[in-house]
């Protein structure tokens, strides 16, 4: 069974020409949020470049890591520039509506 | 089977990098006990978030330990997370548990969250407060067991 695993945190940067992706793969908890926080940083201030965060690998999240992407949601609100959270699972799913961050992520095709 | 609550225990170091071990054992204990995958991980963000709050608040420079007890009755597991912090006004830790869900982006706040994960995700959960003397979060999730021999 796969819920077994403890999966260390990972996150890969995929640059394309005018978007980045970012994959998310094993725990984002408060351990290793820092980490996490130093991949966005750059990346998250470009405004020329729209930015998607892809949970399809990623295992579980804690409210620490909730509030990272809240953040970077505001920040990227208030640059007018994309922001899109991709391919995530069902267990995440539940806790972004159960928190109510869930209707920020709503795809926005026109945010652009 | 008898009726008797059994317990374990585990002390670990008030660090984020032991929260991990404390979700491990709860899914081990947990899935012991024959609770379903969806529910094993809502427990896991309940008792993670109880240590995230230890970690972060309980112990300044010095760090200390956090005391994670799992009882389990026949059909009922109760998690306690407790730490011997000096457990300040409170309004830090057990505040508010909040959602974003009347919310602007503009207007949200990312404190309260965990809390309110807790209580949406158990059954029933405690917080006890007591000055000088730390904190301790206790937290239920009753078994459902569907249609089983006994």
């Amino acid at each position: 069974m796969n819920t077994n695993k403890n999966e260390k945190f990972n996150a890969t940067t995929e640059s394309g020409e005018n978007k980045t992706t970012v994959f998310l793969s094993g725990e984002l908890d408060l351990s290793v949020a820092p980490d996490f926080r130093l991949v966005m940083e750059p990346l998250v201030g470009n405004s020329d470049l729209d930015l998607f965060i892809n949970l399809k690998d990623l295992k579980y999240i804690d409210s620490t890591g909730i509030g990272i992407l809240l953040s970077i949601l505001k920040a990227r609100h208030g640059m007018n520039a994309r922001f899109v959270v991709d391919e995530v699972p069902p267990q995440i799913q539940k806790l972004f509506d159960m928190t109510g961050i869930a209707k920020f992520f709503a795809p926005s095709e026109n945010s652009q | 089977m008898n009726s008797e609550v059994q317990r374990v225990v585990i002390t670990l170091p008030a660090s984020a990098d032991f929260v991990d071990i404390v979700r491990l054992n709860l899914y081990g204990i947990a899935s012991k006990m024959g609770f379903s995958y969806e529910e094993i991980e809502d427990m896991k963000v309940a008792v993670s978030e109880a240590c995230n709050n230890s970690v972060l608040y309980a112990y300044g420079q010095e760090g200390g330990m956090v005391e994670v007890s799992f009882e389990v009755n026949n059909n009922q597991l109760s998690i306690s997370v407790k730490d011997e912090g000096a457990s300040f006004e409170g309004t830090t830790r057990s505040g508010n548990s909040v959602t974003l869900h009347d919310k602007e982006l503009n207007d949200v706040e990312i404190g309260g969250l965990g809390f309110y994960l807790m209580e949406a995700l158990m059954d029933d959960v405690t917080i006890q407060n007591q000055s000088g003397r730390g904190t301790q979060v206790i937290m239920k999730k009753r078994l459902m067991k569907s249609e089983e021999t006994v």
